[in-house]
């Protein structure tokens, strides 16, 4: 094998690799991968704006986040036996597991300690609707997305800096910037990135899904205080949960529920998981510009 | 009623999931249209035979 083989054979392997664990913790804390890449005036941007867009939120719903949260601080741990102390300390700590928001963990954990109360009158609280909750809960879940996007780019960067040379074409667009905003209209980032039909069409696809489900649900199908869990994966879509937020979630519920809330519920969250897939092969199809999948064939 | 009403929203719904999911190896709406058709009638066969083996189940164990 002769050397100049051998090096390209290293840099596919090398193009082929992860960045490792540490890049990927180091995504939680908005800003850390660009202040390590640099980009210190970004760095400060991502963390602010991150900052910023969870507090605008938690300014209305403060310690109900506890009540959205994916396992309870108390009900958790209930259901986890002799494992019960383990959510009420991480709650404690400023971990509660709530999401998207845990992806933002700095403003997060900040908030967290600042309203955590374990008493029973604090446990209370947590159930009772707030004014402006359904605004305030998508903001704070906004702020959570804003610190992975953040983190995307600066994975992106990260691999530019290690794979990249001087031959290496430039992606058509920033491939967090795609993957954002597919997040509010799903197939915007692959006209960006230069696949405008492909993109409309799937952005179609997710918007249909999401409004055949807000028809069966008669309006309720996406309410963060209704059903929390599942709206964790209807958050992926993040301008069909910013509608719902504004518009429907915030109209009263006569005395039953639709009679298909639970069809209209599950296709809204097929929506967002489907936005999910749109946003990754939005940064995929950005990415690739640079780094064709190539490289990670030859290495294998 | 109800249940015409799912059937009636599940194959749309199954066919859109199938644009999304074969979108990724396109790069054309043409082609992924295409895929999808396809996709969707290897899933609505996929669908009949879980139906089948469920309603088996049903009529073996609980009938």
């Amino acid at each position: 094998m002769t050397t100049a083989t051998a090096a390209t054979g290293k840099a596919a392997q090398r193009a082929a690799m992860g960045l490792g664990w540490g890049t990927f913790f180091c995504g939680f804390l908005p800003g850390l991968l660009q202040y390590r890449l640099g980009q210190r005036s970004r760095a400060a941007v991502a963390l602010g704006t991150c900052t910023l867009l969870f507090f605008m939120g938690w300014v209305f719903v403060r310690d109900r986040l506890f009540g959205f949260a994916l396992l309870s601080p108390d009900d958790g741990g209930r259901a986890a036996g002799r494992f019960g102390w383990v959510w009420p300390t991480l709650a404690k700590m400023g971990l509660p597991l709530t999401l998207p928001e845990l992806l933002n963990l700095p403003a997060h954990a900040l908030g967290s300690i600042l309203s955590f109360d374990d008493s029973p009158s604090g446990q209370r609280l947590w159930r009772l609707p707030r004014r402006m909750e359904d605004l305030g809960g998508f903001l704070t879940a906004a702020s959570g997305m804003l610190a992975a996007f953040w983190s995307a780019d600066g994975h992106f960067g990260m691999r530019w800096q290690r794979d990249a040379s001087e031959q290496t074409p430039p992606p058509p667009c920033s491939p967090a910037l795609a993957c954002g905003l597919s997040w509010l209209l799903p197939g915007l980032g692959h006209a960006l990135a230069g696949q405008r039909g492909k993109g409309l069409l799937m952005g179609l696809a997710v918007a249909a899904v999401f409004a055949i489900g807000m028809v069966a649900g008669e309006g309720h199908a996406v309410d963060r205080a209704i059903a929390p869990v599942w709206w964790i994966g209807q958050s992926l879509f993040g301008g069909g949960a910013l509608f719902a937020a504004l518009i429907t979630a915030p109209i009263a519920m006569g005395p039953s529920f639709p009679e298909n809330l639970e069809l209209g519920t599950n296709l809204c969250t097929v929506a967002g998981l489907m936005n999910l897939v749109v946003m990754v092969d939005a940064f995929t199809v950005a990415e690739r510009v640079s780094f064709p999948l190539r490289a990670a064939a030859v290495a294998k | 009623m109800n249940l015409l009403l799912r059937l009636l929203v599940y194959v749309p719904v199954l066919f859109l999931i199938a644009l999304v999911v074969v979108g990724q190896q396109h790069v054309t709406a043409r082609e992924t249209v295409r895929d999808a058709g396809r996709r969707t009638v290897r899933w609505l066969g996929y669908t009949a035979a879980i139906v089948a083996v469920m309603l088996a189940i049903e009529f073996v164990f609980i009938d």
